[in-house]
């Protein structure tokens, strides 16, 4: 694998993150479902995934770069699983809404796994760590800087509604009502 | 509030990844995970109703 085929497949999985990020949000505001804590934390790794592609488009696609990537994806795993953990034993309903059979937490142990494997498949080819920058198009192309912003743009909404759902102070284990709204109505 | 701020400083973070320097970026990464662990320390209170 070539470097430039590197960033691309960089981009790539950046769009697959805001895809996630998206999912998440459309299903907050669609279904009404406020996320817990847990839940909060998932999405903060599931955009802390992003981190190791940027680089790797902005600077070159490097081993430190993806094990970035696979430490958060690791974090993400341990925190999806204890959600899961929570809610496994019989009769226990969830939290949220299943989605195809799953709840979101179930589904974020997948993808976290899914990335893992993903990553450690990306770091088996050694070409695109040999420098080729002449052939490569400052910061990617249009294509990668439209999912950087892309990512970037979707974690900052990210910030602004976990502001308005869980307001100035900690947030509540199981929400029901936006928090900040609240105190302004 | 922690988790505005958690994904604050994940936009922070992408934002100097993209923009600043390198070992810049590397180091707000390794704060903002230190973080993250934190917070799911503080929050992984309940015990698990698991029996084997």
């Amino acid at each position: 694998m070539t470097q430039a085929r590197a960033i691309t497949l960089n981009a790539l999985s950046l769009y697959a993150v805001a895809l996630v990020l998206a999912a998440a949000f459309a299903a907050q505001l669609v279904l009404h479902e406020l996320p817990c804590p847990l839940c909060l934390l998932q999405r903060i790794l599931f955009a802390m995934l992003a981190i190791g592609p940027i680089l790797n488009i902005r600077f070159g696609p490097r081993p430190s770069h993806y094990a970035l990537s696979l430490l958060t994806a690791v974090a993400g795993a341990v925190a999806s699983t204890r959600q899961v953990l929570l809610h496994i034993m019989p009769g226990d309903l969830g939290y949220g809404s299943a989605l195809l059979g799953y709840h979101y937490y179930t589904w974020a142990l997948i993808g976290f796994v899914a990335a893992i494997v993903l990553l450690a498949a990306a770091l088996l080819f050694d070409r695109q760590f040999e420098d080729d920058s002449a052939a490569l198009p400052p910061t990617g192309g249009l294509f990668a800087q439209a999912a950087v912003w892309l990512v970037i743009g979707l974690t900052s909404l990210n910030a602004v509604s976990t502001l308005v759902e869980c307001g100035f102070g900690a947030c509540a284990d199981n929400p029901v009502v936006y928090e900040l709204l609240k105190r302004f109505s | 509030m922690e988790f505005t701020l958690l994904f604050l400083a994940a936009s922070l973070v992408m934002l100097v990844a993209w923009r600043g320097s390198r070992g810049l970026a590397l180091g707000l990464y390794g704060a903002v995970m230190v973080a993250c662990v934190a917070t799911y320390l503080h929050h992984a209170t309940d015990t698990l109703k698991l029996s084997f």
